[in-house]
């Protein structure tokens, strides 16, 4: 813990040598930020002697940033979209609003997200001071047995995309005898439309150690690894430094021994997100999945027992231990506890990252948090669940956002992606678009995926011109069938589900294409 | 980087640097295409024999991911994002830009060996959507008549 406490000496050290002259400035500082334009501000305001500037996790309300916030009698206020030379202005005080008046933000149950645009990602005492390591210190308080009970109680559900009661698999590993086991953090977030795993690598990485360390405990794992998708090298870099930083601080110890955790970069393959192609991509090998049973939980990684688990869910349970896994059992609906972190996209008028509890409306997301249609723009659809995510009419808008909900709609949740397509969408492009992406990101073990999305992207492009018939329409049904009964994965499984709800829901646009 | 008998001296000194224990195919050829930008077909039988697999395995894995490349990319690289934010953004009208304008369509390397448009299929900043990725340079809200202004700074 020394480190801790000389880092939070220089920090003191700094703020008296400005505080006489300088004006605390709160930028953001992940990837989304950056590209919006608050790297451009820290490189303009730099060197300006009144501006101390302060890089934090970023908030996630993407549409108001480039954002910059400053302290007021009365917690933060923020300035929006704001251009280098908006800089007179903030210092002076003027047009700012405050943090807790933005009713994206304010309308939200922030738990996992709670520390974002309060903290700096590395800062392990401001992730102490703000509860973080207290779910660890609980988990050393119990037995093994008793913390894996605690998520028994929590009914967590993993949130990568499965939603399999966490509980269950990691009773699986700790009853499995092994001279080895393994946790993995499946950081390879390969759903389109979906960034609260960067966010939570670029932003609070403590969070996530806490979670696999508390795994470790349970389980009695002995290494663990973070395979981060290679699209994400600056969720890389800040993970590798904030192992460094609890290392030195002897966060990485379990039962008297170092418990290593390694990032390990991936190499664009969509596939590899799936946790069997994870694990062979891991081991240097073709991210081909694996035929289950035997499960990852038994045999996983090199032939051991393994938990592979999705960012998100490692940063849920610190806080089902330091609060209680009752605690959040009594957050959400009956099948599906908690929260989930949905991430909006497309032609929605607010992009950003929503944590709210389970059971909120499509069309409550939509219009109190997405705030409606970007300007310009008519509703055509939405997709829910990334690329293998169902697409919904204005007309199923009412369905509450929870794992059975979606399950009696034939839908997914996902990792929590949400797009909006607008009226210019064009549906038949649309679903070769995605059929032609199953094509490019099947690994090719099982027959069903890798020649059904071939032949799927084919008729669809026959489709598209001009050259298809009605029954090329009926052929589309048959093949999506047989892909989501007879695919190895959840990539061959559930392609056929956005192209298959196109059809449905705007047959028109299909049948108008068709060669009469 | 001239492929001759200095390629394979030089794979040789990286596979020496990286002895990854146990032995890892994929983390071998990355750390080979950190060092050439590629990985060199030629020296498929020197990694296969130092990482104890067969020439099959090697060639397999560098064939099966994305991102692993055989032949020498442009200097600068242009990655189009075309996920689903993207795609409801207009990726397609910003690819098509870059398309007309570099004279070089997905996959190819301009001539003169400047740069090398590609696709991506999400690079996770779907609410600042459409992306465009130039080398390790991330834009955000990319609109087609960005571009030229956009590819000026890696004149």
């Amino acid at each position: 813990m020394v480190v801790c406490c000389r880092l939070r000496w220089r920090r003191c050290w700094n703020d008296t040598a400005n505080m006489n002259s300088a004006t605390r400035l709160y930028l953001f500082n992940d990837t989304s930020a950056r590209a919006a334009g608050a790297g451009l501000l820290a490189d303009a305001w730099a060197d300006r002697p009144e501006v101390q500037l302060i890089r934090l996790s970023s908030r996630g309300a993407f549409f108001l940033e480039p954002m910059v916030e400053r302290d007021g009698l009365d917690g933060r206020v923020a300035w929006f979209n704001v251009a280098p030379e908006d800089l007179p202005s903030i210092l002076s005080g003027t047009g700012g609003t405050p943090v807790q008046a933005i009713p994206f933000l304010a309308n939200q149950t922030r738990y996992t997200f709670a520390n974002f645009g309060e903290t700096e990602p590395l800062a392990l005492d401001e992730y102490q001071a703000r509860g973080g390591l207290v779910g660890l210190e609980e988990a050393f308080r119990l037995t093994p047995d008793a913390i894996i009970e605690e998520l028994r109680i929590s009914q967590l559900r993993g949130r990568g995309g499965a939603a399999f009661p966490v509980w269950n698999k990691w009773k699986v590993a700790q009853q499995t005898k092994a001279r080895e086991k393994f946790v993995v953090a499946n950081a390879d977030e390969g759903d389109a439309g979906t960034y609260c795993d960067r966010l939570i690598l670029e932003g609070d990485p403590f969070r996530l150690l806490e979670g696999m360390l508390i795994c470790a405990r349970a389980i009695g794992a002995n290494r663990a690894f973070v395979y981060c998708r290679q699209e994400y090298p600056a969720a890389a870099a800040t993970l590798r430094a904030a192992i460094q930083k609890a290392d030195d601080a002897e966060l990485l110890e379990l039962n008297g021994e170092s418990f290593p955790i390694e990032v390990v970069e991936g190499a664009g393959s969509y596939v590899c997100g799936e946790e069997t192609a994870l694990l062979e991509s891991l081991e240097g090998k073709r991210g081909v999945v694996r035929a289950r049973p035997p499960y990852p939980a038994q045999v996983g990684l090199y032939g051991r027992p393994t938990i592979v688990s999705n960012v998100l869910t490692f940063a849920t349970i610190p806080q089902i231990l330091s609060r209680g896994g009752a605690w959040h059992a009594s957050l959400g609906t009956e099948q599906s506890r908690g929260t989930i972190a949905l991430q909006l996209g497309g032609r929605v008028k607010h992009p950003g990252l929503v944590e709210v509890p389970f059971g909120l409306s499509l069309r409550q997301i939509l219009e109190e948090f997405g705030g409606g249609m970007a300007p310009g723009s008519r509703f055509k659809a939405v997709q829910v669940g990334g690329p293998l995510g169902s697409l919904f009419p204005s007309t199923g808008l009412d369905l509450p956002i929870c794992y059975d909900a979606f399950a009696k709609a034939g839908a997914v949740l996902g990792h929590g992606g949400i797009v909006v397509y607008d009226h210019e969408t064009d549906m038949v492009d649309l679903a070769r678009h995605f059929m032609a992406f199953t094509a490019d990101e099947s690994c090719g073990k099982c027959t069903p995926c890798r020649i059904g999305s071939v032949r799927g992207r084919e008729i669809l492009e026959r489709i598209q011109a001009g050259g298809g018939t009605i029954d090329d329409l009926a052929l589309l049904g048959d093949l999506g069938e047989t892909m989501k009964l007879a695919s190895l994965c959840a990539l061959g499984g559930r392609a056929p589900y956005p192209v298959l709800t196109a059809i449905e829901h705007f047959p028109v646009e299909f049948r108008s294409k068709l060669k009469t | 980087m001239e492929q001759g008998p200095d390629m394979h001296e030089q794979v040789e000194k990286i596979l020496l640097q990286v002895r990854i224990d146990p032995p890892n195919i994929l983390k071998t050829l990355l750390a080979i295409q950190e060092s050439f930008g590629h990985v060199p077909v030629d020296a498929i039988p020197e990694i296969a024999h130092r990482v104890g697999a067969t020439t099959a395995q090697i060639a397999g894995v560098l064939s099966y991911y994305p991102d692993l490349r055989v032949t020498v990319p442009g200097r600068h690289v242009i990655r189009v994002c075309m996920g689903e934010s993207c795609y409801a953004n207009g990726c397609g009208r910003v690819l098509r830009e870059l398309q007309n304008y570099l004279r070089a369509d997905v996959g190819e390397t301009t001539s003169g060996g400047k740069f090398t448009l590609d696709t991506m299929s999400c690079a996770g900043n779907c609410a600042v959507s459409p992306t465009v990725l130039i080398d390790r340079d991330l834009y955000g809200r990319v609109l087609p008549s960005q571009v030229e202004t956009m590819l000026e700074r890696y004149r």
